[in-house]
């Protein structure tokens, strides 16, 4: 990386950190924290969809799943605002079991059928909790009150969510590099022959996949401390997991650098449109974008600063 | 070293292997001829595990391999060429080779080890200076090249070569002949080679193996299966052997 660049960017990760404390307007923190958020979700999402090329379509439940299972803990369980925060790592780790039990059979499905079990499991998952009644069904749950502060709670959570990116952006990158990144690559070419590589591939996939809902669950729940109401709709709506797919893919689902400009891009792009636009009409430029995206640039906004790979030598 | 007892595979009505047995042992270079579509490919098929047998059994220095998965006979060392060249195209050449490194048998884990390792492989396929180029960019000779480089990179005891001469003019056969000779010293290798071209399969093989119709029709030393009458039919029609 450019020196000016590396000095750009810790400059901007270090403004993230002191944003909260400078009295800010709110909603403009709520913004950045979402758009953290939002990384999270695509940057783990690319260890299966980009680097092995299994398209999950149901990466949004394990948000839910991490919501959920923090909310159970925290109504359950009497907890310390401080114990709050270690406690979204066991909402990571249901995610990741799940993940697990999901993956196993769900890994033997190539292509259109991978993309369409997840996407099941997800709408599967927001049924199952909208029915549910200790998950308080259609009517959500709300979270006990911590008994700190509002705006320091939020400074907290803000700074939390900026931690769990970064460590995210972090490992991705790290098995970008790693034998692990080259396994999934390889499969993501060509799985059989892959395999008489002695790429052992099941388990290469199934620990991207557990990899890459661990993140999400824990995102989970951070964000159901954030927003101490939660919902189906608000954690499960399956247009989260569609979402995250646009984003890594708008971004280029082949490097850790695509889906941050992804997820920054598009959360963007979404604030506006909302604001703008009807909930529908957002919904159709959306259809278009992914439609745009999938013909005329299959590697993502980052491919035009690359150049493409294969072709020249 | 390598054990097939009467292995069968179908696809719908067709018999491609036919209640086929057969040996390899450490140390030999095996030729496997045949007419086309006489089982050759499909059966590397069933050796690499890339297909189960309907029937049979196969054994792999005494261990039952029947019906494992690919990687884990990849793992126990047998390394595998494809006749329709596989190359992983959004990896260069040193990828290519250094991902059966990092995942094969040599036990080197760590990406700079394995890149040493990569090179030093690509340096004896004779592909050293074409290794940061994408396998799309290649002639079809150099392809052919990078599949035996990604099957050595596993560190394989025992080589299945399918038709990785086919298409060379008779000079570059004989550099792939001595090519073969070579890398079965390096790697103290054993090789099983399905090959069309004859003057290749004399030169090289110790034994060789007749297939047509998915069966065993003949097999021995080089000259012997050449004059076998079955095996003359085989591949130039009944007519001819009539005639001699
Ligand atoms: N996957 C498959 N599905 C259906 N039929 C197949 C399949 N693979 C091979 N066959 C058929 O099995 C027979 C044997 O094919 P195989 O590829 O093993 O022949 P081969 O000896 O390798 O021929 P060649 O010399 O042309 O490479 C052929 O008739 C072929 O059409
Ligand atoms: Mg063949």
């Amino acid at each position: 990386m450019k020196p000016y660049l590396k000095s750009l960017l810790f400059l901007a990760v270090a403004g993230a950190f002191a944003l909260p404390w400078l009295s800010p307007p709110v909603y403009f923190v709520s913004l950045l924290f979402v758009v953290f958020m939002y990384v999270v979700l695509a940057e783990s999402w690319v260890l299966i969809g980009g680097f092995a090329g299994y398209l999950s379509f149901g990466h949004g439940a394990f948000l839910g799943i991490g919501a959920y299972t923090t909310a159970l803990l925290m109504n359950h369980f009497h907890l310390s605002p401080l114990y709050v925060l270690v406690s979204a790592l066991p909402a990571g780790a249901a995610a990741a079991c799940v993940a697990a039990v999901i993956g196993y059979p769900a890994l033997r499905l190539r292509g259109p059928y991978f993309a369409l079990i997840t996407l099941c499991f997800a709408f599967v998952m927001e049924l199952a909790v909208k029915n549910l009644d200790f998950l308080g069904g259609p009517e959500g749950l709300w979270l006990k009150a911590m008994g700190i502060e509002v705006g320091l709670a939020r400074g907290i959570f803000f700074e939390v969510m900026l931690v769990l990116m970064l460590v995210t952006v972090l490992v991705v990158r790290r098995v970008e590099s790693s034998r692990f990144g080259a396994g999934l690559k390889a499969i993501k070419e060509d799985e059989e022959v892959a395999q008489t590589l002695c790429v052992d591939t099941p388990r290469v996939k199934l620990s991207a996949f557990i990899l890459s809902a661990f993140f999400p669950g824990v995102a989970g729940g951070l964000y159901a401390y954030y927003l101490s109401y939660i919902h189906p709709e608000t954690v499960f709506n399956i247009d989260i997991s569609i979402l995250i797919v646009l984003m890594a893919l708008f971004g280029g689902g082949s490097s850790y650098v695509g889906p941050i400009v992804g997820a920054i891009s598009l959360s963007l792009v979404n604030e506006l449109l909302s604001a703008f636009l009807k909930a529908e009409y957002a919904r159709v430029i959306y259809g278009l974008l992914f439609v745009v995206l999938i013909l005329y640039l299959p590697d993502g906004v980052i491919s035009f600063f690359r150049g493409r790979k294969s072709g020249a030598g | 070293m390598l054990k097939g007892i009467g292995l069968t595979k179908s696809f719908g009505g067709l018999r491609a292997v036919s209640s086929l047995d057969f040996e390899i042992r450490a140390g030999e270079i095996v030729g496997l001829i045949g007419p086309n579509g006489s089982g050759k490919t499909t059966l590397f098929n069933l050796i690499s595990g890339f297909y189960r047998p309907d029937a049979g059994r196969l054994f792999f220095k005494g261990k039952e391999i029947t019906g494992k998965p690919p990687y884990v006979i990849a793992r126990l060392g047998i390394g595998r060429t494809f006749q329709i060249v596989r190359p992983l195209p959004d990896f260069t050449l040193i990828e290519n080779v250094r991902i059966a490194v990092l995942y094969g048998r040599s036990g080197t884990r760590d990406m700079r080890e394995a890149t040493e390792r990569a090179e030093e492989i690509l340096q004896v396929s004779g592909l050293a200076e074409k290794r940061h180029r994408y396998p799309l960019n290649l002639a079809l000779e150099d392809r052919k090249r990078l599949e035996i480089a990604r099957a050595l990179a596993i560190d394989p005891d025992l080589l299945l070569l399918d038709e990785v001469f086919a298409g060379l003019n008779e000079k570059e056969i004989e550099k792939a002949v001595t090519f073969t000779f070579e890398i079965k010293r390096r790697f103290n290798l054993t090789i099983f080679m399905v090959e069309h071209v004859m003057k290749a399969i004399m030169g090289t093989c110790d034994r060789i193996i007749v297939l047509h119709h998915g069966a065993k029709i003949a097999e021995g030393l080089p000259e012997e299966v050449a004059r076998h009458p079955d095996v003359v039919s085989a591949y130039l029609g009944k007519g001819y052997v009539a005639r001699l």
